[in-house]
């Protein structure tokens, strides 16, 4: 640790403008070292205040998010990401931190985290059981995660289904859920109780704005559900709800291919995923509107065990 | 010293760390690449019961890397194998290849960059040819790099198969052409060992223990090579059980030439890692050391540079590049590395590429 970091959390008044700053989020703890405020104070919004002083635990992504070179700051200034080591991504205009933050905790929990079997899927859960969405970019993942998460289902992640690959079961990660472009509108319209940060426009992803997660998710972070049903939702404007059972050789597939470490855990990865398959009722699902396909996944049938 | 050194030569004493250390080995560990192997050692004194459970799993998490370039190197090997059996042309698998296919448990939580293999001299181009008909390309088309690696080193330029991405480099020696000294390869190839279950062969026991001592005090640049450091900590660990090993040892690295870097793998394994070499293997080394200047040049160096530091702490900067001087210095004759230096000084800037180029 450095001094700085030390110094920072010496006391709870200071923590919310300190540099260093902790954040748990589901099983990691997270430390963020930041010289810009605004990010700080957007960190404060989405995640909760940050952990209070001396804390003594371990920490696992240590991160920071710096002004860019000084002679970019009059005219086009800069935030740049960095973790102990290395920083992986070209400088962000400095308006875009906060989604810079996030791509970045995206980045190390992927290439660290494999603890867990990591699906690219949104996860929500209800009465204890897991519902997994896993999805490529553009498929209206984050979308419908978000809508479920306001609609009486408990948000466990969009980004990461962390599913320990030893027992099986799927750990909370709840955090931001970035929306991009005609999906900001479309969850206003959904709900009025969406919670949504800062607009941040012309991202290499598009116009982003994130949900916050709601409360409820982030008070009950620990609390572990075992995966029920398995969706593979696709968005095409003017589709017709459908919702078709799937395979389990098909739906082994198509869940391998939207993992970030399947291949990397080997024998591990593919018994884990054996053992989520077989326990969970698998479809794809096509949707052209969203009330439609939320009241559709609420009418699931009962788990299978 | 730093916590990670005194980890990996006790790894007992992860069971009495504070939170505040445990961030500090963590981010050291991980800076430096040693989670998986520190994990392994880890249990094999039974701490991961003693362990936080989030240390652990940040420790034991990373070992999928190395199980994962593992299996890309046995299918490599088994490539290898299809393109140069049918023309008779043995191979010896050396360094991590080697510790894999061997078991030995260096090779646990070990990363692999490239797979190290030795040809006979005299079937080099032969197997050069079978490999670029089965699709294994060349990495460097650049004139100078390959004459670089032709005339004066101990490899040919590295290899990848077009559709893979694991790097191949053939050795035909163990140290440069060039080199201040030039271990026999044919004393090697007498002494080397069948594998179980592989085709391959390895070196024995001593020759893998001076092959990764000439690499790291002979070869190398020493500046961040601690994981070569553990390979021969772990090593002297394994193979120091073995009746008869050390004094064989000496003998050996009397016959292949490699003196020096002996002396200097059993003084800083015993320095930096407390490794467990018999006091009469210490002093029977002592034959081997240099002139009183270099040997204390070295001890004030080497641990500087291989002494573990949390990031953002880099290597020290000049002891660095001395080492970096000197790993030049015993490659090449003066006359070639001043050429060979302003050479590759040159590439560096942009003119300079065009017109070194060609």
């Amino acid at each position: 640790m450095t001094a700085r970091g030390t110094d920072a959390r010496s006391g709870p008044v200071r923590a919310r403008t300190a540099f260093w700053q902790a954040y748990r989020i589901g099983p990691f703890l997270i430390q963020v070292g930041s010289s810009i405020r605004d990010l700080r104070e957007q960190l404060a919004w989405f995640y909760g205040s940050p952990l209070g002083a001396r804390q003594a635990e371990i920490i696992q992504f240590n991160v920071r998010v710096l002004h860019g070179p000084l002679y970019r700051r009059p005219f086009a200034p800069q935030a740049v990401f960095k973790t102990d080591t290395e920083a992986p991504f070209a400088p962000f205009p400095l308006s875009h931190a906060f989604p810079l933050l996030e791509w970045g905790l995206n980045w190390c929990i992927a290439m660290r985290a494999h603890q867990f079997l990591m699906l690219h899927a949104g996860v929500v859960e209800r009465d204890g059981r897991a519902l997994i969405l896993p999805a490529v970019p553009g498929s209206g993942k984050s979308t419908l995660t978000a809508a479920l998460a306001l609609r009486g289902w408990r948000l466990l992640s969009d980004e990461f289904g962390l599913v320990d690959w030893q027992t099986g079961v799927i750990h909370p990660l709840p955090r931001p859920i970035p929306l991009k472009n005609r999906s900001i509108p479309v969850i206003r319209a959904f709900s009025p109780e969406a919670e949504l940060g800062p607009l941040f426009p012309k991202t290499r992803k598009g116009d982003v704005a994130h949900l916050r997660p709601p409360g409820d998710s982030r008070q009950r972070q620990h609390e572990t559900a075992r995966p029920a049903w398995i969706v593979f939702p696709r968005f095409r404007v003017g589709a017709k709800m459908r919702l078709a059972a799937l395979p389990d050789s098909l739906a082994f597939a198509r869940l391998s291919q939207n993992s970030f470490n399947y291949r990397l855990l080997g024998a591990s990865g593919f018994q884990a995923l054996e053992t989520l398959i077989r326990g969970c009722h698998c479809w794809s699902a096509d949707f052209g509107e969203l009330d439609a396909m939320v009241t559709a996944l609420d009418q699931l049938p009962p788990p299978k065990s | 010293m730093s916590l990670l050194l005194s980890a990996l030569r006790d790894p007992t004493i992860t069971g009495q760390l504070s939170a505040t250390h445990w961030n500090l080995l963590l981010r050291t560990s991980r800076a430096h690449g040693l989670c998986a192997r520190l994990s392994w050692m880890m249990e094999d004194q039974g701490q991961q019961d003693h362990c936080p459970p989030v240390a652990w799993n940040e420790l034991s998490a990373q070992r999928f890397f190395a199980e994962y370039m593992q299996s890309q190197v046995r299918l490599e090997r088994r490539k290898l194998h299809r393109a140069l059996a049918p023309r008779g042309i043995p191979v010896m698998l050396l360094k991590g290849a080697a510790y894999a296919a061997a078991e030995l448990k260096v090779a646990r939580g070990r990363s692999f960059a490239d797979i190290d293999i030795m040809l006979p001299r005299d079937r080099l181009e032969e197997a050069e040819t079978a490999l670029e008909r089965a699709g294994w390309l060349s990495e460097t088309k650049d004139h100078y790099d390959q004459r670089y690696y032709r005339r004066w080193m101990h490899e040919l330029p590295p290899m990848h198969h077009r559709e893979r991405l694991m790097e191949v480099d053939l050795h035909h020696a163990l140290l440069p052409l060039t080199s201040r000294i030039r271990p026999n390869s044919g004393l090697l190839w007498e002494a080397s060992r069948p594998l179980a279950d592989a085709p391959e062969v390895a070196p024995c026991t001593e020759d893998l223990w001076l092959h990764s001592a000439a690499q790291l005090f002979h070869d190398g640049e020493i500046a961040g090579a601690l994981g070569g450091m553990l390979d021969l900590h772990q090593l002297s660990q394994e193979f120091g059980a073995e009746p008869g090993f050390w004094e064989r040892l000496i003998e050996r690295a009397r016959m292949l030439q490699l003196e020096r870097p002996t002396y200097y793998g059993i003084q800083f394994c015993v320095l930096l890692l407390d490794s467990p070499i018999p006091l009469r293997t210490q002093r029977a080394a002592t034959a081997f050391a240099p002139d009183p200047l270099s040997a204390r040049m070295m001890r004030l160096l080497v641990p500087r540079v291989l002494e573990p530091r949390a990031p953002p702490k880099g290597s020290p900067r000049l002891s660095t590049w001395l080492l970096y001087l000197r790993s030049h210095w015993l490659r090449m004759p003066p006359g070639l590395l001043t050429a060979h230096l302003l050479r590759k000084g040159l590439r560096r800037l942009p003119a300079g590429r065009r017109a070194a180029g060609h």
